[in-house]
């Protein structure tokens, strides 16, 4: 191999004083080991150091959740149900095949599919909303985010009761304001209407879930640097555009997480309605927790309670996985 | 001269133009921001005077006003107080060591897995951060199985006064296991930013893994316990799910299960379901006025 | 009395697949109460060396060997040694007192009052007891620096380690700190390893350096012996700022020929006799031992054009072309302070036989090193 001068060179010439921190350090890279103790290796490498802490934790996660969802699986295949044991021997899809021609299931289906998006695109859009307006430089900013927030931490509970009341046909809040402001043909039996039932429940659902979207795009805002709002006001362009075409662009990463979040809630917006309607809301209001619920819990089919459970898994899946996919690329993991 | 006394006038209107815009602009803001308050606060508003009115004043006023003296009474507080009463003990029973449980058991998994590098640990972690974002319904039937299987109350039938709450335990256990990879998560995003030549500097001043863990890690992450254990806490006292299907005696009944069967018995009796309402979430509501930061950062980090 | 000693020492890492030698096939003896200094430029593996020695990484192959025990499979934390931080490393929520007690709590059964009475002792030498009480985060970089000193000097280690120490300390104080340092590790004579990739802290505070590149250890000397004996051409350019001169030179019919330049250089027979008959070469010569004369006298000397000069007031710094060539040939002089010349001015360069290196242009190894005059007392006695 010929020698460079001038690779050498420049390699020497490369030696600044702030870069000595470059060297090689990988972490935890396994290395090809000849000779030693393999035992005391062993003992003292950081994957059996590291077991005591995370082992248990891991084993209790692990049994709970990933146990039970198989356990779930496996409860979905067999016919169990009433009271007595399941039995682990006939194993069959049958559950399965006969969920589309359930009524009850196709439409608690639908109900979740059009709760999902709809409730995550409402609460994406308040939520930004909220962000650009608190991200103004206003005055008790600390306040207002925190008042935005404030239904975030309430119960399904609480806040299923509040809205019971809220949407009373007679003195509830709602109908009081819009017979107040000459809407009185708008107010109507919210809860009791089969039309506006599923509606009423993203309504309410957007109120106490936007503020989640706000403290994550507010976040994201923060991110930015004011170098870029300042270039958008030199190009002239106008509040509105600027967030159009500056801003918003850079907020992806905290609309997907937001959205990614805000459907798992969704998913799991059993207790709200639960509380409104006991286990059964009727077609018009039915999602698939809740259908879950009744059909085990109330009815005894364990089985085919079991079997839904595994579709709304499936479908938390089809939004996580992605997500995390993505993350894992990028690094963030 | 002229043309300089124009010039200049013609800026003054322009800085009086725009400083009148920018005041309208901040008018519009103000408006806007604190039409919203009145949205958010509008439930717990209208819960709050109803709880106030007697059965007549909440018929015959609208919930935006404020009770009268005529309509006001507080009885609507006692009589949901002595209902929910049992509930509240049993909440704050088994919420407490569920709550410090899984931040415990959360921070010591992220140390493990963080700061003691090995490989293979992301596969691991992919697993915790599943599981932050499992639906509680795909679980229900293998957990009541799996309680029941394991008869807590009677293993437990030495102390009567466990056996008891039995359900309570299974509560605390079921709520910890579950509430591991949230705090798992919280905790190693912390944990990813801490400086590794520290942890490096006590290794070789001859800390073993647990005195680092117990000297170093664990007083510096307290500012992520406060989050962690305030997250944590409004999630598994506002839980109802895991209620219904592992509480069956009533006097193992938590506040939620309280506040339904409230809800339920009471249908028409608005104020005393809003009483209910408010002192379930009392708590939670109090936590979330003093520690609202750490309770924005949990939420935030949750993701 | 602790050796410390590095038989073989290779480091692979893993990287998806593809194997990368961090550091390959180092060995060291390093005798009690010597003060090592590793350098190279970054990424040259002696960040990696130094963890191995630590027990923060594990060795892929070979030896090391602290005192007589072999510590390959010996954790960090039983392996009696200490170690400074770049970033210091202090643990920030506990107070002076307590970051230097930490290591003493950890790793020795003594009484409460005999730590703090080794604590107080230390802080004392290091002028840090006004200090004790306070926590890292209200103290100064230098003062952290200083307490990450003591609570590494604290433990009485039987070696001590050092990555980096001074390289957060700005210009001022970082040269305090070396004469600082290097009087206290007299003064303790306690085996050290001192990584830096700043050639002056390697040339001013080690006993001996040993130089790395890319994993491989190129020289192990006193620094003038590396400064004047260097082995190859990479520790010639490394050691000695500005750089060493190179050019591509062939010898033909007993001169040099520049193969870029026209340049033809006389050399003498008895350096001829040291070139092993290799033909294909690099000329080396220090910037300080080139000389600006007025017009070419001698066969050594070349017409040349002063391009820039750099007035260092003690010194100054040209950069000089060759005349009537092709190409660039920009290299640097230094010259005496008081001497004026003009930039742009011709002159001629003198390349002083006595100062010449030669090395092997394919393997870069040193064939000739320059004259060095009462070679026993500068270099010492060669082993």
């Amino acid at each position: 191999m010929g020698f460079d001068i001038d690779r050498l060179r420049s390699r020497v010439g490369r030696r600044d004083p702030d870069s000595g921190a470059d060297d090689v350090r990988t972490d935890g890279g396994t290395e090809a080991t000849t000779g030693g103790s393999r035992f005391a290796r062993l003992k003292h490498s950081d994957l059996v150091q590291s077991l005591p802490f995370w082992l248990p934790p891991a084993l209790l996660m692990g049994l709970f959740v990933y146990g039970a969802i198989g356990w779930n699986l496996l409860i979905s295949l067999t016919d169990w149900s009433g009271l007595q044991q399941p039995e682990y021997t006939d194993l069959s899809l049958e559950m399965y095949t006969q969920m589309p021609a359930d009524a009850s299931f196709v439409a608690a289906f639908r109900n979740t599919v059009v709760l999902l998006v709809v409730f995550t695109v409402i609460s994406l859009l308040i939520g930004l909303g909220l962000a650009i307006l608190i991200d103004r430089n206003i005055r008790f900013e600390n306040t207002f985010r925190t008042i935005y927030l404030l239904p975030m931490a309430l119960s399904f509970v609480v806040t299923a009761i509040f809205w019971s009341w809220m949407y009373n046909p007679s003195t509830g809040t709602i109908n009081v304001i819009l017979r107040g402001v000459g809407l009185d043909f708008l107010a109507m039996n919210w809860l009791g209407d089969t039309r506006t039932r599923l509606a009423a429940i993203i309504f309410a659902l957007t109120w106490q879930f936007s503020g989640y979207a706000m403290v994550v795009y507010l976040a994201g805002l923060r991110a930015i640097p004011d170098s870029h709002y300042e270039a958008a006001k030199v190009d002239g362009a106008g509040s509105l555009r600027m967030y159009w075409r500056v801003i918003i662009p850079q907020l992806s990463a905290a609309t997907t997480s937001a959205a990614v979040v805000l459907m798992v809630f969704a998913l799991k917006a059993f207790d709200f309605i639960y509380v409104m309607f006991g286990d059964n809301p009727g077609r018009s209001a039915d999602i698939l927790a809740v259908m879950m619920f009744r059909v085990a819990f109330s009815r005894s089919q364990w089985a085919y309670g079991a079997a839904v459970a595994t579709i709304l898994f499936l479908m938390a899946l089809s939004v996580v996985a992605p997500y995390l996919y993505m993350q894992y690329k990028r690094g963030d993991l | 001269m002229a043309t300089a006394d124009e010039s200049r006038q013609t800026i003054g209107d322009r800085l009086a133009d725009r400083r009148e815009q920018l005041d309208l602009t901040r008018v519009g803001l103000y408006a806007a921001l604190i039409t919203l308050v009145g949205f958010y606060l509008s439930p717990l508003w209208a819960g709050l005077t109803t709880a106030f009115k007697t059965q007549a004043g909440f018929v015959n006023t609208t919930p935006l006003e404020p009770p009268t003296p005529e309509w006001f009474t507080i009885a609507p507080w006692a009589d949901a107080f002595s209902v929910m009463q049992g509930g509240l003990i049993n909440s704050i029973t088994f919420v407490l060591p569920a709550t410090v449980l899984s931040a415990l058991l959360g921070s010591l998994a992220a140390y493990g897995l963080t700061k003691l590098s090995w490989r293979g640990q992301v596969g691991v972690l992919v697993l915790f951060l599943a599981g932050v974002f499992l639906p509680y319904q795909s679980v229900l039937v293998p957990l009541r199985q799996f309680w029941s299987a394991v008869d807590l109350a009677g293993w437990l039938a030495f102390a009567p006064f466990l056996a008891n709450r039995a359900d309570l335990i299974e509560l605390t256990i079921t709520h910890t296991a579950y509430g591991i990879p949230i705090c798992t998560i919280l905790f190693r995003s912390y944990y990813k930013a801490m400086d590794d030549d520290m942890i490096e500097a006590a290794k070789i001043d001859g800390a073993s893994a647990f005195g680092i863990y117990k000297r170093i890690v664990f007083p510096l992450s307290l500012p992520m316990f406060a989050v962690t254990l305030i997250y944590q806490f409004t999630q598994v006292w506002n839980d109802l799910l895991f209620a219904l299907v592992l509480v069956t005696s009533r006097s193992n009944y938590v506040v939620t299960l309280s506040l339904n069967e409230l809800q339920g018995a009471m249908a028409q009796e608005y104020n005393l379901q809003m009483a209910g309402a408010f002192i379930a979430a009392f708590p939670t509501i109090i936590v979330y006025v003093i520690f609202g930061r750490q309770f924005a950062k949990g939420i935030a980090g949750g993701t | 009395m602790t050796e410390l000693t590095l038989e073989n020492v290779t480091k692979r890492f893993d990287d998806d697949g593809d194997v990368i030698v961090a550091v390959d096939d180092v060995s060291v003896e390093i005798d009690d109460g010597e003060f090592l200094v590793l350098v190279g430029p970054s990424g040259c593996g002696k960040s990696t060396t130094l963890r191995m020695i630590a027990g923060l990484e594990t060795v892929s192959d070979g030896q090391i060997v602290i005192g007589d025990e072999v510590v390959n499979d010996v954790p960090a934390q039983r392996r009696d040694i200490a170690m400074v931080f770049q970033s210091y490393a202090l643990y920030p929520h506990m107070t002076v007192r307590e970051n230097m007690r930490f290591g003493l709590e950890e790793s020795t059964n003594l009484t409460d009052k005999e730590m703090d009475s080794r604590v107080e002792k230390t802080a004392t030498t290091l002028e840090i007891d006004e200090l004790l009480e306070r926590k890292p985060g209200e103290l100064s970089g230098g003062q952290q620096q200083r307490v990450a000193l003591g609570r590494a000097i604290v433990r009485d280690p039987s070696v001590f380690l050092m990555d980096e120490p001074l390289s957060n300390l700005d210009a001022k104080l970082r040269s305090g700190m070396r004469t600082e340092l290097q009087r206290l590790q007299e003064q303790l004579d306690v085996t050290t390893v001192y990584v830096t990739h700043d050639q002056t802290e390697a040339m001013t505070m080690g006993d001996r350096i040993a130089i790395l590149n890319d994993g491989e250890l190129q020289q192990v000397a006193t620094p003038l012996e590396c400064y004047h004996r260097p082995n190859n051409v990479f520790v010639a350019g490394f050691i000695g700022e500005p750089s060493m001169n190179f050019f591509e030179v062939t010898l033909s019919d007993g001169q040099l020929v520049g193969d870029d330049v026209t340049f033809e250089y006389p050399l003498s027979a008895s350096i001829r006799e040291t070139l092993d008959s290799r033909s294909k070469l690099v000329l080396g010569i220090r910037p300080e031992d080139l000389e600006i004369v007025d017009r070419a006298e001698t066969d050594h000397d070349f017409p040349a054009v002063i391009n820039v000069i750099e007035p260092m007031g003690n010194e100054n710094n040209l950069l000089v072309d060759f005349l009537e060539t092709e190409g660039e040939t920009t290299f640097n002089v230094i010259v005496d302070g008081m001497r004026h010349l003009t930039a742009g001015g011709r002159y001629a360069v003198r390349f002083p036989e006595s100062a010449i290196h030669l090395f092997d242009r394919e393997t870069g190894t040193a064939l000739h090193n320059r004259q060095v005059e009462n070679e026993p007392e500068l270099l010492g006695p060669r082993a």
